[in-house]
Protein backbone atom coordinates (compact mmCIF):
# COMPACT_ATOMS: atom_id res chain seq x y z
CA UNK A 1 0.00 0.00 0.00
CA UNK A 2 1.56 3.57 -0.86
CA UNK A 3 2.35 5.70 1.25
CA UNK A 4 0.99 8.41 -0.76
CA UNK A 5 -2.11 10.78 0.06
CA UNK A 6 -3.29 14.17 -1.59
CA UNK A 7 -1.25 16.61 -0.23
CA UNK A 8 -3.36 20.18 0.92
CA UNK A 9 -2.58 23.16 -1.01
CA UNK A 10 -0.88 24.58 2.25
CA UNK A 11 1.32 22.05 2.90
CA UNK A 12 2.46 22.36 -0.94
CA UNK A 13 3.20 25.93 -0.99
CA UNK A 14 4.89 25.54 2.50
CA UNK A 15 7.07 22.79 1.37
CA UNK A 16 7.72 24.86 -2.29
CA UNK A 17 8.34 27.56 -0.40
CA UNK A 18 10.64 26.15 2.30
CA UNK A 19 12.52 24.37 -0.38
CA UNK A 20 13.13 27.38 -2.25
CA UNK A 21 14.13 30.08 0.22
CA UNK A 22 16.67 27.36 1.53
CA UNK A 23 18.31 26.70 -1.50
CA UNK A 24 18.41 30.62 -2.10
CA UNK A 25 19.89 31.35 0.66
CA UNK A 26 23.06 29.18 -0.19
CA UNK A 27 23.24 30.65 -3.73
CA UNK A 28 25.16 34.03 -2.87
CA UNK A 29 24.67 35.11 -6.40
CA UNK A 30 21.21 35.42 -6.17
CA UNK A 31 21.09 36.98 -2.67
CA UNK A 32 23.79 39.25 -3.80
CA UNK A 33 21.13 40.15 -7.16
CA UNK A 34 18.46 40.22 -4.56
CA UNK A 35 19.34 43.14 -1.62
CA UNK A 36 21.67 45.71 -4.25
CA UNK A 37 19.24 47.18 -6.06
CA UNK A 38 17.11 47.80 -2.70
CA UNK A 39 20.33 48.70 -1.00
CA UNK A 40 21.45 51.29 -3.79
CA UNK A 41 18.15 52.81 -3.86
CA UNK A 42 17.67 53.13 -0.22
CA UNK A 43 21.30 54.35 0.40
CA UNK A 44 20.91 56.73 -2.24
CA UNK A 45 17.59 58.19 -1.20
CA UNK A 46 18.87 58.61 2.30
CA UNK A 47 22.03 60.48 1.02
CA UNK A 48 20.16 62.87 -1.30
CA UNK A 49 17.69 63.65 1.78
CA UNK A 50 20.90 64.25 4.22
CA UNK A 51 22.72 65.91 1.58
CA UNK A 52 19.98 68.02 0.95
CA UNK A 53 19.57 69.48 4.43
CA UNK A 54 23.58 70.02 4.50
CA UNK A 55 23.89 71.84 0.80
CA UNK A 56 20.84 73.93 0.66
CA UNK A 57 20.02 74.77 -3.26
CA UNK A 58 21.66 76.74 -5.27
CA UNK A 59 19.17 80.14 -7.20
CA UNK A 60 19.42 78.80 -10.51
CA UNK A 61 18.25 75.06 -8.68
CA UNK A 62 15.35 76.71 -6.79
CA UNK A 63 14.02 78.14 -10.22
CA UNK A 64 14.16 74.87 -11.81
CA UNK A 65 12.15 73.20 -9.04
CA UNK A 66 9.96 76.03 -8.85
CA UNK A 67 9.23 74.99 -11.97
CA UNK A 68 8.82 71.55 -12.09
CA UNK A 69 7.01 71.25 -8.94
CA UNK A 70 4.85 74.62 -8.19
CA UNK A 71 3.21 73.53 -4.70
CA UNK A 72 6.62 73.43 -2.88
CA UNK A 73 6.53 77.31 -4.07
CA UNK A 74 6.46 79.67 -0.77
CA UNK A 75 8.64 76.70 1.05
CA UNK A 76 11.72 77.39 2.88
CA UNK A 77 14.64 76.30 0.11
CA UNK A 78 15.97 73.58 1.74
CA UNK A 79 12.36 71.69 2.81
CA UNK A 80 11.49 72.25 -0.71
CA UNK A 81 14.12 70.12 -2.10
CA UNK A 82 13.83 67.73 1.02
CA UNK A 83 10.25 67.33 -0.12
CA UNK A 84 11.01 66.54 -3.46
CA UNK A 85 13.35 64.49 -3.37
CA UNK A 86 11.78 62.52 -0.67
CA UNK A 87 8.88 62.56 -3.35
CA UNK A 88 10.47 61.13 -5.88
CA UNK A 89 12.93 58.81 -4.38
CA UNK A 90 9.10 56.70 -3.53
CA UNK A 91 9.20 56.56 -7.52
CA UNK A 92 12.38 54.55 -7.46
CA UNK A 93 11.33 52.44 -4.51
CA UNK A 94 8.64 50.90 -6.97
CA UNK A 95 11.66 49.81 -9.30
CA UNK A 96 12.28 47.05 -6.29
CA UNK A 97 9.34 44.89 -6.91
CA UNK A 98 9.53 45.18 -10.35
CA UNK A 99 13.81 44.28 -10.42
CA UNK A 100 14.09 41.93 -7.09
CA UNK A 101 11.06 39.35 -7.99
CA UNK A 102 12.15 39.08 -11.55
CA UNK A 103 15.60 37.73 -11.11
CA UNK A 104 13.97 35.25 -8.43
CA UNK A 105 11.80 33.71 -10.61
CA UNK A 106 14.18 33.19 -13.30
CA UNK A 107 16.40 31.11 -11.20
CA UNK A 108 13.42 29.86 -9.95
CA UNK A 109 12.22 28.17 -13.22
CA UNK A 110 15.80 28.17 -15.27
CA UNK A 111 17.70 27.25 -11.82
CA UNK A 112 15.50 23.49 -11.92
CA UNK A 113 15.54 23.52 -16.29
CA UNK A 114 19.34 23.41 -16.28
CA UNK A 115 19.24 20.85 -12.95
CA UNK A 116 16.88 18.75 -14.40
CA UNK A 117 14.81 18.83 -11.07
CA UNK A 118 11.63 19.61 -12.91
CA UNK A 119 10.79 16.14 -14.13
CA UNK A 120 10.83 14.27 -10.75
CA UNK A 121 8.75 17.34 -9.48
CA UNK A 122 6.08 17.07 -11.79
CA UNK A 123 5.93 13.71 -10.95
CA UNK A 124 4.46 14.01 -8.23
CA UNK A 125 0.52 13.97 -7.48
CA UNK A 126 0.63 17.95 -7.30
CA UNK A 127 -1.55 19.83 -9.76
CA UNK A 128 0.94 22.27 -12.13
CA UNK A 129 -1.29 24.89 -11.27
CA UNK A 130 -0.36 24.57 -7.63
CA UNK A 131 3.48 24.14 -8.48
CA UNK A 132 3.16 27.40 -10.17
CA UNK A 133 1.14 29.29 -7.66
CA UNK A 134 3.56 27.86 -4.98
CA UNK A 135 6.40 29.40 -7.18
CA UNK A 136 5.02 32.61 -7.66
CA UNK A 137 4.59 32.57 -3.70
CA UNK A 138 7.91 31.89 -3.22
CA UNK A 139 9.02 34.45 -5.51
CA UNK A 140 6.81 37.34 -4.29
CA UNK A 141 6.72 37.33 -0.61
CA UNK A 142 11.05 37.60 0.40
CA UNK A 143 10.57 40.57 -2.39
CA UNK A 144 7.38 42.16 -1.32
CA UNK A 145 9.24 42.13 2.17
CA UNK A 146 12.49 43.75 1.37
CA UNK A 147 10.80 46.50 -0.73
CA UNK A 148 8.66 47.07 2.57
CA UNK A 149 11.50 47.05 4.74
CA UNK A 150 13.39 49.23 2.73
CA UNK A 151 10.49 51.55 2.93
CA UNK A 152 10.46 51.29 6.91
CA UNK A 153 14.10 51.88 6.71
CA UNK A 154 13.83 55.44 4.36
CA UNK A 155 10.83 56.52 6.43
CA UNK A 156 12.81 56.24 9.53
CA UNK A 157 15.67 58.05 7.49
CA UNK A 158 13.51 61.01 6.25
CA UNK A 159 12.04 61.22 10.52
CA UNK A 160 15.52 61.65 11.05
CA UNK A 161 16.73 63.51 8.38
CA UNK A 162 13.83 65.05 6.44
CA UNK A 163 11.97 68.63 7.47
CA UNK A 164 8.35 68.39 7.77
CA UNK A 165 7.42 68.82 3.79
CA UNK A 166 9.91 65.59 3.37
CA UNK A 167 7.72 63.39 5.91
CA UNK A 168 4.63 64.79 5.13
CA UNK A 169 5.94 63.22 1.61
CA UNK A 170 6.78 60.31 2.42
CA UNK A 171 3.99 59.75 4.52
CA UNK A 172 1.31 60.42 2.16
CA UNK A 173 -1.55 58.02 2.33
CA UNK A 174 -1.35 58.18 -1.62
CA UNK A 175 2.13 56.48 -1.11
CA UNK A 176 1.78 54.14 1.80
CA UNK A 177 -0.85 52.73 -0.49
CA UNK A 178 1.02 52.65 -3.56
CA UNK A 179 3.48 50.98 -1.17
CA UNK A 180 1.17 48.50 0.53
CA UNK A 181 -0.94 47.53 -2.36
CA UNK A 182 0.75 48.01 -5.77
CA UNK A 183 4.47 46.86 -4.72
CA UNK A 184 2.74 43.66 -4.46
CA UNK A 185 0.83 43.52 -7.55
CA UNK A 186 4.10 45.27 -9.25
CA UNK A 187 5.72 42.22 -7.55
CA UNK A 188 3.46 39.57 -8.78
CA UNK A 189 3.38 41.03 -12.51
CA UNK A 190 7.19 40.92 -12.20
CA UNK A 191 7.33 36.93 -10.95
CA UNK A 192 5.12 35.80 -13.63
CA UNK A 193 6.54 37.42 -16.35
CA UNK A 194 10.04 35.80 -15.02
CA UNK A 195 8.42 32.83 -15.19
CA UNK A 196 6.81 33.20 -18.56
CA UNK A 197 9.96 33.98 -19.86
CA UNK A 198 12.00 31.38 -18.51
CA UNK A 199 9.80 28.90 -20.02
CA UNK A 200 11.14 30.15 -23.54
CA UNK A 201 14.80 30.76 -22.57
CA UNK A 202 17.22 28.88 -20.75
CA UNK A 203 19.86 31.63 -20.16
CA UNK A 204 19.49 33.59 -17.12
CA UNK A 205 21.37 36.45 -18.28
CA UNK A 206 18.87 36.21 -21.15
CA UNK A 207 15.55 36.35 -19.30
CA UNK A 208 16.99 38.81 -17.35
CA UNK A 209 17.63 41.14 -20.19
CA UNK A 210 14.55 40.20 -21.70
CA UNK A 211 12.54 40.72 -17.98
CA UNK A 212 14.37 44.41 -17.48
CA UNK A 213 11.84 45.50 -19.63
CA UNK A 214 9.24 45.43 -16.98
CA UNK A 215 10.73 48.52 -15.49
CA UNK A 216 10.94 50.38 -18.35
CA UNK A 217 7.25 52.00 -17.66
CA UNK A 218 8.16 52.64 -14.07
CA UNK A 219 10.67 54.60 -15.04
CA UNK A 220 8.73 56.31 -17.94
CA UNK A 221 6.47 57.25 -15.26
CA UNK A 222 9.08 58.67 -12.76
CA UNK A 223 10.13 60.69 -15.87
CA UNK A 224 6.92 62.18 -17.15
CA UNK A 225 6.86 62.98 -12.95
CA UNK A 226 9.67 64.72 -12.54
CA UNK A 227 8.54 67.03 -15.87
CA UNK A 228 5.82 67.76 -14.95
CA UNK A 229 3.61 65.94 -17.69
CA UNK A 230 2.17 63.55 -15.09
CA UNK A 231 0.66 64.34 -11.68
CA UNK A 232 0.46 61.23 -9.95
CA UNK A 233 -3.06 61.99 -8.37
CA UNK A 234 -5.43 59.69 -6.29
CA UNK A 235 -7.31 58.99 -9.29
CA UNK A 236 -4.07 58.03 -11.24
CA UNK A 237 -3.13 55.92 -8.64
CA UNK A 238 -6.54 54.02 -8.72
CA UNK A 239 -6.53 53.32 -12.31
CA UNK A 240 -2.91 52.10 -12.34
CA UNK A 241 -4.15 49.83 -9.36
CA UNK A 242 -7.06 48.33 -11.69
CA UNK A 243 -4.38 47.99 -14.34
CA UNK A 244 -2.22 46.23 -12.35
CA UNK A 245 -4.56 43.58 -11.29
CA UNK A 246 -5.77 42.79 -14.63
CA UNK A 247 -2.64 42.59 -16.18
CA UNK A 248 -1.45 40.23 -13.15
CA UNK A 249 -4.68 38.03 -13.90
CA UNK A 250 -3.80 37.71 -17.71
CA UNK A 251 0.07 36.52 -17.17
CA UNK A 252 -0.60 34.69 -14.50
CA UNK A 253 -3.12 32.68 -16.49
CA UNK A 254 -0.67 33.01 -19.47
CA UNK A 255 2.16 31.45 -17.58
CA UNK A 256 0.12 28.87 -16.58
CA UNK A 257 -0.57 27.87 -20.04
CA UNK A 258 2.99 27.88 -20.61
CA UNK A 259 4.10 25.73 -17.69
CA UNK A 260 2.43 22.37 -18.51
CA UNK A 261 4.02 19.58 -17.47
CA UNK A 262 3.82 17.56 -21.15
CA UNK A 263 5.27 21.39 -22.48
CA UNK A 264 7.95 21.16 -19.78
CA UNK A 265 9.04 17.86 -20.59
CA UNK A 266 8.86 17.82 -24.37
CA UNK A 267 9.43 20.99 -25.04
CA UNK A 268 11.53 22.99 -22.87
CA UNK A 269 15.47 22.30 -23.63
CA UNK B 1 -1.36 -12.90 -10.70
CA UNK B 2 -2.74 -9.43 -10.25
CA UNK B 3 -1.93 -7.08 -13.62
CA UNK B 4 -0.76 -4.04 -12.18
CA UNK B 5 -0.04 -2.39 -15.33
CA UNK B 6 -2.07 -3.06 -18.69
CA UNK B 7 -1.83 -1.23 -21.75
CA UNK B 8 -4.03 -1.58 -25.28
CA UNK B 9 -2.85 0.32 -28.08
CA UNK B 10 -1.09 3.07 -26.17
CA UNK B 11 0.31 5.41 -28.38
CA UNK B 12 2.29 8.81 -28.39
CA UNK B 13 2.65 10.82 -31.33
CA UNK B 14 4.86 14.40 -31.23
CA UNK B 15 3.83 15.87 -34.24
CA UNK B 16 4.36 13.79 -37.34
CA UNK B 17 6.87 11.67 -35.11
CA UNK B 18 5.54 8.61 -33.73
CA UNK B 19 7.78 7.54 -30.65
CA UNK B 20 5.28 4.96 -29.00
CA UNK B 21 3.28 3.08 -31.24
CA UNK B 22 -0.02 0.88 -30.38
CA UNK B 23 2.33 -0.51 -26.92
CA UNK B 24 0.47 -3.85 -25.50
CA UNK B 25 1.83 -5.41 -22.35
CA UNK B 26 0.66 -6.55 -19.10
CA UNK B 27 2.84 -6.23 -15.68
CA UNK B 28 2.30 -8.74 -13.21
CA UNK B 29 1.84 -7.31 -9.82
CA UNK B 30 5.55 -8.22 -7.60
CA UNK B 31 7.42 -8.84 -11.35
CA UNK B 32 10.90 -7.15 -12.23
CA UNK B 33 9.62 -6.19 -15.61
CA UNK B 34 13.04 -5.32 -18.40
CA UNK B 35 12.03 -2.72 -20.92
CA UNK B 36 14.79 -2.82 -23.34
CA UNK B 37 15.63 -1.31 -26.42
CA UNK B 38 18.32 1.10 -28.26
CA UNK B 39 18.40 4.42 -27.76
CA UNK B 40 15.62 6.37 -29.33
CA UNK B 41 13.29 3.26 -29.33
CA UNK B 42 11.16 5.43 -26.90
CA UNK B 43 11.57 4.00 -24.08
CA UNK B 44 11.48 7.25 -22.17
CA UNK B 45 8.51 7.99 -23.44
CA UNK B 46 6.59 5.39 -22.44
CA UNK B 47 7.75 5.47 -18.72
CA UNK B 48 6.26 9.34 -18.85
CA UNK B 49 3.11 8.06 -20.25
CA UNK B 50 2.79 5.01 -17.92
CA UNK B 51 3.76 7.85 -15.00
CA UNK B 52 1.14 10.04 -16.45
CA UNK B 53 3.45 12.61 -16.88
CA UNK B 54 2.45 13.00 -20.35
CA UNK B 55 -0.97 12.59 -22.19
CA UNK B 56 -1.38 9.56 -24.89
CA UNK B 57 -2.23 10.47 -28.36
CA UNK B 58 -4.50 6.88 -28.34
CA UNK B 59 -4.90 3.89 -26.66
CA UNK B 60 -5.51 3.45 -22.98
CA UNK B 61 -3.76 2.26 -20.00
CA UNK B 62 -4.78 0.81 -16.24
CA UNK B 63 -2.16 1.58 -13.62
CA UNK B 64 -1.99 0.32 -10.48
CA UNK B 65 -6.07 -0.13 -10.10
CA UNK B 66 -6.02 3.80 -12.26
CA UNK B 67 -7.51 5.03 -15.52
CA UNK B 68 -4.42 6.99 -17.21
CA UNK B 69 -5.95 10.04 -18.04
CA UNK B 70 -9.05 9.92 -15.83
CA UNK B 71 -6.55 9.26 -12.33
CA UNK B 72 -3.21 10.80 -13.51
CA UNK B 73 -3.20 12.40 -10.15
CA UNK B 74 -3.30 9.42 -8.04
CA UNK B 75 -1.31 7.21 -10.43
CA UNK B 76 1.57 9.41 -9.73
CA UNK B 77 1.03 9.09 -5.89
CA UNK B 78 0.84 5.27 -7.03
CA UNK B 79 4.18 5.23 -8.61
CA UNK B 80 7.38 5.81 -8.51
CA UNK B 81 9.88 7.19 -11.24
CA UNK B 82 13.57 7.41 -11.58
CA UNK B 83 14.83 9.32 -13.93
CA UNK B 84 17.01 9.37 -16.31
CA UNK B 85 18.78 12.09 -14.14
CA UNK B 86 18.76 12.34 -10.60
CA UNK B 87 17.64 15.70 -10.74
CA UNK B 88 18.41 16.75 -6.95
CA UNK B 89 17.99 19.97 -5.31
CA UNK B 90 21.96 20.47 -4.98
CA UNK B 91 22.51 23.20 -2.23
CA UNK B 92 19.90 20.83 0.55
CA UNK B 93 20.94 18.00 2.27
CA UNK B 94 19.27 14.76 1.66
CA UNK B 95 17.24 14.63 4.76
CA UNK B 96 15.76 17.95 3.03
CA UNK B 97 15.73 16.82 -0.42
CA UNK B 98 13.61 13.73 0.63
CA UNK B 99 11.67 15.58 3.03
CA UNK B 100 10.78 17.78 0.67
CA UNK B 101 9.40 15.15 -2.09
CA UNK B 102 7.81 12.98 1.29
CA UNK B 103 5.75 16.59 1.83
CA UNK B 104 4.43 16.37 -1.77
CA UNK B 105 3.58 13.25 -1.50
CA UNK B 106 1.21 14.05 1.56
CA UNK B 107 3.18 11.68 3.89
CA UNK B 108 2.57 13.39 7.59
CA UNK B 109 5.63 14.29 9.46
CA UNK B 110 6.84 11.45 11.78
CA UNK B 111 5.94 8.86 8.80
CA UNK B 112 8.29 10.76 6.68
CA UNK B 113 11.13 11.11 9.04
CA UNK B 114 10.74 7.32 9.73
CA UNK B 115 10.78 7.16 5.52
CA UNK B 116 13.47 8.93 5.05
CA UNK B 117 15.80 7.42 7.96
CA UNK B 118 14.81 3.92 6.24
CA UNK B 119 15.71 4.47 2.30
CA UNK B 120 18.66 6.49 3.56
CA UNK B 121 20.62 3.32 6.22
CA UNK B 122 19.10 1.39 3.22
CA UNK B 123 21.16 3.04 0.66
CA UNK B 124 24.00 3.57 2.71
CA UNK B 125 24.01 7.47 3.24
CA UNK B 126 22.53 7.35 6.46
CA UNK B 127 25.78 9.04 7.95
CA UNK B 128 25.79 11.85 5.46
CA UNK B 129 22.25 12.72 6.01
CA UNK B 130 23.05 16.27 6.91
CA UNK B 131 25.51 17.00 3.79
CA UNK B 132 24.51 19.70 0.96
CA UNK B 133 24.14 17.04 -2.11
CA UNK B 134 26.01 19.00 -4.23
CA UNK B 135 29.33 17.15 -2.06
CA UNK B 136 27.91 13.81 -3.36
CA UNK B 137 29.35 11.39 -5.41
CA UNK B 138 27.55 10.40 -8.88
CA UNK B 139 26.63 7.31 -7.58
CA UNK B 140 25.36 8.55 -4.37
CA UNK B 141 23.24 11.15 -5.92
CA UNK B 142 21.61 7.69 -8.13
CA UNK B 143 21.03 6.26 -4.88
CA UNK B 144 18.94 9.33 -3.07
CA UNK B 145 17.31 9.40 -6.78
CA UNK B 146 16.54 5.77 -6.16
CA UNK B 147 15.31 6.50 -2.58
CA UNK B 148 13.14 9.36 -3.56
CA UNK B 149 11.25 7.15 -6.13
CA UNK B 150 10.87 4.43 -3.28
CA UNK B 151 10.40 6.96 -0.45
CA UNK B 152 6.19 6.73 -0.61
CA UNK B 153 6.58 3.10 -1.08
CA UNK B 154 4.77 2.62 -4.54
CA UNK B 155 3.29 -0.09 -5.83
CA UNK B 156 5.02 0.38 -8.94
CA UNK B 157 8.47 1.48 -9.30
CA UNK B 158 10.05 2.99 -12.40
CA UNK B 159 13.79 2.48 -13.03
CA UNK B 160 15.56 4.17 -16.35
CA UNK B 161 18.95 3.07 -16.06
CA UNK B 162 19.06 2.81 -12.17
CA UNK B 163 22.74 1.96 -12.19
CA UNK B 164 24.20 3.64 -14.94
CA UNK B 165 27.70 5.91 -14.03
CA UNK B 166 27.67 3.49 -10.54
CA UNK B 167 30.86 1.63 -9.60
CA UNK B 168 30.56 -1.86 -9.06
CA UNK B 169 29.56 -1.65 -5.26
CA UNK B 170 27.13 0.95 -5.67
CA UNK B 171 25.48 -1.19 -8.81
CA UNK B 172 25.29 -4.20 -6.32
CA UNK B 173 23.45 -2.02 -3.27
CA UNK B 174 20.74 -0.51 -6.06
CA UNK B 175 20.30 -4.31 -7.52
CA UNK B 176 20.16 -5.80 -4.34
CA UNK B 177 17.28 -2.94 -3.68
CA UNK B 178 15.46 -3.70 -6.84
CA UNK B 179 15.48 -7.48 -5.57
CA UNK B 180 14.57 -6.57 -2.13
CA UNK B 181 12.03 -4.40 -3.52
CA UNK B 182 10.52 -6.91 -5.49
CA UNK B 183 10.77 -9.73 -2.55
CA UNK B 184 8.24 -7.13 -0.57
CA UNK B 185 5.62 -7.63 -3.77
CA UNK B 186 6.53 -4.68 -5.91
CA UNK B 187 6.56 -4.44 -8.98
CA UNK B 188 9.93 -2.79 -11.35
CA UNK B 189 9.45 -1.44 -14.66
CA UNK B 190 13.30 -1.34 -15.60
CA UNK B 191 14.69 0.57 -18.34
CA UNK B 192 18.17 -0.56 -18.55
CA UNK B 193 20.58 -1.07 -21.09
CA UNK B 194 22.67 -3.01 -19.09
CA UNK B 195 21.66 -6.44 -20.33
CA UNK B 196 23.65 -8.44 -18.00
CA UNK B 197 21.84 -6.56 -15.11
CA UNK B 198 18.37 -7.25 -16.84
CA UNK B 199 18.94 -10.66 -17.24
CA UNK B 200 19.83 -11.14 -13.73
CA UNK B 201 16.65 -8.80 -12.23
CA UNK B 202 14.31 -9.36 -14.71
CA UNK B 203 11.57 -12.26 -14.45
CA UNK B 204 10.59 -11.26 -17.93
CA UNK B 205 11.71 -8.65 -20.52
CA UNK B 206 10.07 -6.67 -23.94
CA UNK B 207 12.16 -6.05 -26.60
CA UNK B 208 11.40 -2.28 -27.63
CA UNK B 209 11.42 -0.24 -30.54
CA UNK B 210 8.44 1.66 -30.42
CA UNK B 211 6.18 -1.13 -30.74
CA UNK B 212 6.83 -3.31 -27.94
CA UNK B 213 9.30 -6.79 -30.31
CA UNK B 214 8.74 -9.31 -28.02
CA UNK B 215 8.04 -10.40 -24.64
CA UNK B 216 9.14 -13.35 -22.31
CA UNK B 217 11.39 -14.80 -19.93
CA UNK B 218 14.86 -14.80 -20.34
CA UNK B 219 15.38 -17.98 -20.60
CA UNK B 220 12.52 -19.16 -22.41
CA UNK B 221 14.10 -16.14 -25.40
CA UNK B 222 17.24 -18.14 -25.62
CA UNK B 223 15.70 -21.40 -25.65
CA UNK B 224 13.34 -20.49 -28.61
CA UNK B 225 16.11 -18.17 -30.50
CA UNK B 226 19.15 -20.69 -30.21
CA UNK B 227 17.92 -23.45 -27.92
CA UNK B 228 20.25 -25.20 -25.46
CA UNK B 229 24.28 -25.29 -26.40
CA UNK B 230 26.69 -27.63 -24.29
CA UNK B 231 30.05 -27.65 -24.69
CA UNK B 232 31.99 -30.89 -24.81
CA UNK B 233 35.71 -30.84 -23.78
CA UNK B 234 37.21 -33.76 -25.58
CA UNK B 235 40.72 -34.46 -24.56
CA UNK B 236 43.43 -33.92 -26.07
CA UNK B 237 41.73 -32.64 -29.27
CA UNK B 238 38.36 -33.63 -30.74
CA UNK B 239 38.35 -35.81 -34.20
CA UNK B 240 36.51 -35.24 -37.00
CA UNK B 241 34.55 -38.64 -36.94
CA UNK B 242 33.71 -37.61 -33.64
CA UNK B 243 31.93 -34.62 -34.86
CA UNK B 244 30.33 -36.81 -37.61
CA UNK B 245 28.80 -38.95 -35.21
CA UNK B 246 27.16 -36.28 -32.96
CA UNK B 247 25.57 -35.14 -35.75
CA UNK B 248 24.09 -38.32 -35.86
CA UNK B 249 22.25 -38.66 -33.01
CA UNK B 250 18.59 -37.74 -32.87
CA UNK B 251 17.34 -34.26 -31.72
CA UNK B 252 20.94 -32.55 -32.38
CA UNK B 253 20.32 -29.03 -33.92
CA UNK B 254 23.48 -28.14 -34.71
CA UNK B 255 27.37 -29.00 -33.78
CA UNK B 256 30.53 -27.73 -34.73
CA UNK B 257 34.04 -27.43 -33.27
CA UNK B 258 35.69 -24.44 -31.09
CA UNK B 259 39.06 -24.44 -29.07
CA UNK B 260 39.11 -27.87 -28.21
CA UNK B 261 35.72 -28.71 -27.68
CA UNK B 262 32.54 -30.07 -29.37
CA UNK B 263 29.33 -27.56 -29.43
CA UNK B 264 26.13 -29.20 -29.41
CA UNK B 265 22.62 -27.50 -30.01
CA UNK B 266 19.99 -28.87 -29.16
CA UNK B 267 16.27 -28.45 -28.00
CA UNK B 268 15.82 -31.16 -25.61
CA UNK B 269 19.20 -31.14 -23.71
CA UNK B 270 17.71 -33.38 -20.96
CA UNK B 271 16.95 -36.31 -23.64
CA UNK B 272 20.12 -35.42 -26.03
CA UNK B 273 22.98 -34.97 -23.90
CA UNK B 274 23.39 -38.13 -22.37
CA UNK B 275 22.76 -39.75 -26.20
CA UNK B 276 25.59 -37.64 -27.29
CA UNK B 277 27.93 -38.57 -24.78
CA UNK B 278 27.60 -42.13 -25.17
CA UNK B 279 28.08 -41.54 -29.22
CA UNK B 280 31.37 -40.33 -28.32
CA UNK B 281 32.44 -42.59 -25.74
CA UNK B 282 31.64 -44.83 -27.95
CA UNK B 283 33.67 -43.65 -30.82
CA UNK B 284 36.41 -43.41 -28.39
CA UNK B 285 36.51 -39.81 -27.00
CA UNK B 286 38.21 -39.11 -23.82
CA UNK B 287 35.88 -36.63 -22.39
CA UNK B 288 37.28 -34.51 -19.86
CA UNK B 289 34.24 -32.61 -18.81
CA UNK B 290 30.12 -31.33 -20.35
CA UNK B 291 29.34 -27.88 -19.66
CA UNK B 292 26.31 -26.03 -20.53
CA UNK B 293 26.87 -22.72 -22.44
CA UNK B 294 24.98 -19.63 -21.87
CA UNK B 295 24.24 -17.52 -24.93
CA UNK B 296 24.51 -14.33 -23.52
CA UNK B 297 20.76 -12.03 -23.44
CA UNK B 298 22.89 -9.52 -25.66
CA UNK B 299 22.91 -12.11 -28.28
CA UNK B 300 19.27 -12.70 -27.57
CA UNK B 301 18.92 -8.65 -27.73
CA UNK B 302 20.85 -7.88 -31.00
CA UNK B 303 19.42 -10.93 -33.02
CA UNK B 304 15.75 -9.64 -32.22
CA UNK B 305 16.48 -6.19 -32.95
CA UNK B 306 18.36 -6.91 -36.28
CA UNK B 307 15.63 -9.43 -37.14
CA UNK B 308 13.28 -6.60 -36.73
CA UNK B 309 15.30 -4.18 -38.84
CA UNK B 310 16.01 -6.57 -41.55
CA UNK B 311 12.42 -7.33 -41.97
CA UNK B 312 11.52 -3.49 -41.64
CA UNK B 313 14.46 -2.96 -44.37
CA UNK B 314 13.02 -6.43 -46.67
CA UNK B 315 10.59 -4.69 -49.67
CA UNK B 316 7.25 -5.14 -49.24
CA UNK B 317 6.27 -8.32 -51.33
CA UNK B 318 3.35 -7.16 -54.16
Amino acid sequence: MTLAARASRTTIIGAVCGREWREAAGNKLLVGMTLFPPVVILAAGVFAVAAAAVYPPSESDLRAIYAAAPAVQGLDPTQAVQGLIAQYFLILFMLIPTVVPLTIAIYSVIGEKSARTLEPLLATPVGVGELLLAKSIASTVPAVLVTWVAYVIYLGSVFVFGSPPAVHAVTAPRWVLAVIVMVPLLTALSVNLGILISTRVNDVRVAQQIGGLVVVPIVAIGIAQVTGRVVLDDQSFFSTTIFLIAVDVIVFFAAKVAFQRENILSRWR
Amino acid sequence: MTIVLRTEGLTKRFGALTAVDRLDIEVREGEVFGFLGPNGAGKTTTLRLLCALIAPSAGSAEIAGLRLGRDDERIRGSVGILTEHPGLYERLTATENLMFFAALYGMEKRQARAQVERFLRLMGLWEKRDDAVVTFSRGMKQKMAIARAALHEPRLLFLDEPTTGLDPDAARTVRDLILSLAREGRTVFLCTHNLDEADRLCDRIAFFRRQVIRIDEPDRLRAELYGRTVEIRVVPTPRPEHLERVRTVHGVREAWLENGSILVRTDDPLGTDPAVVRELVGAGADIAFVSERRVSLEDVYLKIVHDQEDAEKAPARP
